[in-house]
């Protein structure tokens, strides 16, 4: 039977994006393969060759360069959850990434891959919003860095370019006093595909007065981003529940502009409101904690 | 398209077409049956295998993917003799052993476990087998069996490996 494609590994980046621009053949990055190997069982034309780009030194690296971290697109989601320098900065990244799947597929997902297939319901994406991520997107002729809110265009849609690659994912280490939480609903602990996930950072200043926030639903819209109205009824104030409901209330109003009413509201509007509640206090100190019948993750 | 790996130890080179799965060409080419297709999209674990230290899916890894690299299947776990080792042992002595199936994959999950964190609680047992689904839904003997493998291996045991 003849090979449906044909496979080829890169050696390097500029090897990765000579090979995927090759004329006359329709070729595809295979990193984790999670998605990738699923995909071509469905859909065989989608490319009639792969190009692994998985065993490339150069993508694997995380490190910090000035005041970013710099994660290589094919580092594994075990290979983010076990990066001190992301644990230390950013662990709404690594709570996202422990929920995905079980162990073998974080330890063949990559970020990069999460953010190219952009599923709506991807963990990585609302906590990269979160942290106001970019992604590095390279071509034979070009070397972007786009927000990875704009990059994702809503449900596996991206503006990465045919035979463009993402090499690597980057965000500004948030600053000092930064707190920051990943919430995820399921149907089951463990293998669930998210129904609703939240991602938030926070910081208050020493009167305990909110400087900054970042709230971010996941699975709840087309287009992942930040629900900047709920945020800047927070801002300048102090964390106490009625504040918390207030923009608790914010964010569904928004969601439901974004995304319109739909069958699922009915269940994702009661139960966001909930999720928001608790991300909030987990990230702020308040002096009552009167919030606690809403809940908090273990 | 050629492919040159180590398997369970031991260097090999076989021809297998480009499109087929890890999984595919361990049972189909290299008649090695150890290693179970279940739902063959990733969410089951009976295909699991230990690619270069770390557990994966088979049937998501692609075989042009393994050139150069190291595979652990069920076939390379065993004790002197082929008998089973401590981990094998303690799966039959607790009962942790039902219609079978999902076993290859469950023992690997448990090496890679057991490599890596040699003392886990019984959550973190859990969550490393939470990718391995067992229908006869035997999961409390199987979490009981890695747990006092980690014990016995803990406290000095050998793992009675060859």
């Amino acid at each position: 039977m003849k090979e449906r494609f044909d496979y080829l590994r890169a050696s390097s980046i500029h090897d990765a994006v000579k090979l995927l621009n090759e004329p006359g053949v329709k070729s595809r990055p295979l990193s984790g393969g999670t998605d990738l190997v699923l995909l071509m069982r469905e859909s065989p034309l989608i490319c009639n060759r792969v190009i692994d780009i998985s065993l490339i030194p150069e993508l694997h690296r995380i490190y910090q360069q000035d005041n970013q971290i710099v994660i290589g697109a094919s580092a594994t989601f075990s290979e983010v959850i076990e990066a001190q320098l992301i644990q230390q900065t950013a662990p709404v990244l690594v709570q996202a990434c422990a929920q995905v799947g079980a162990v073998q597929i974080r330890n063949m997902g990559t970020l990069g891959g999460n953010v190219a297939n952009a599923a709506a319901c991807a963990d990585s994406l609302p906590a990269l919003v979160c942290l106001n991520a970019k992604a590095t997107v390279v071509t034979p002729v070009s070397t972007q860095k786009i927000a990875v809110s704009d990059l994702v265009l809503g449900p596996n849609r991206t503006l990465i370019p045919q035979g463009g690659l993402i090499t690597d994912l980057r965000y500004t280490i948030p600053p000092a006093g930064s707190q920051s939480v990943f919430i995820k609903l399921g149907r089951r602990n463990a293998m669930a595909i998210s129904r609703l996930t939240v991602a938030a950072l926070g910081r208050q200043d020493d009167s305990g007065t909110i400087r900054e926030v970042r709230l971010v639903p996941g699975s709840a819209t087309p287009q992942i981003r930040r629900f900047s109205t709920a945020e800047e009824c927070l801002i300048g104030r102090l964390p106490e529940e009625a504040l918390f409901r207030q923009a608790a209330e914010l964010v569904i109003e928004e969601m439901a502009q974004l995304a319109g009413r739909r069958w699922s509201s009915e269940f994702k509007e009661p139960v966001l409101t909930t999720m928001i509640l608790r991300a909030l206090n987990k990230i702020f100190d308040k002096d009552d904690k009167d919030i606690e019948m809403a809940g908090k993750p273990k | 398209m050629k492919i040159d790996f180590t398997l369970n130890g031991s260097e090999i080179s076989a021809e297998a077409p480009a499109d087929m799965t890890l999984l595919a060409f361990l049972r189909d080419i290299l008649a090695l049956t150890g290693t179970k297709e279940g739902c063959a999209v990733g969410e089951c674990g009976a295909c699991s295998v230990i690619l270069d230290g770390r557990l994966v899916n088979s049937c998501l890894v692609l075989v042009g993917q393994v050139n150069g690299r190291d595979v652990i299947t069920i076939e390379g776990i065993h004790g002197p003799n082929g008998k089973p080792n401590d981990l094998q042992q303690a799966f039959i002595d607790y009962g942790a052993v039902q219609c079978g199936y999902c076993i290859p994959g469950m023992i690997l999950a448990g090496e890679a476990l057991l490599a890596t964190k040699p003392n886990p609680t019984r959550h973190e047992i859990r969550t490393a087998i939470a990718g391995n689904l067992c229908r006869c839904t035997g999961y409390q003997q199987i979490v009981d069996a890695i747990q006092a493998t980690a014990a016995h291996r803990f406290q000095g045991g050998d793992n009675g490996r060859a």
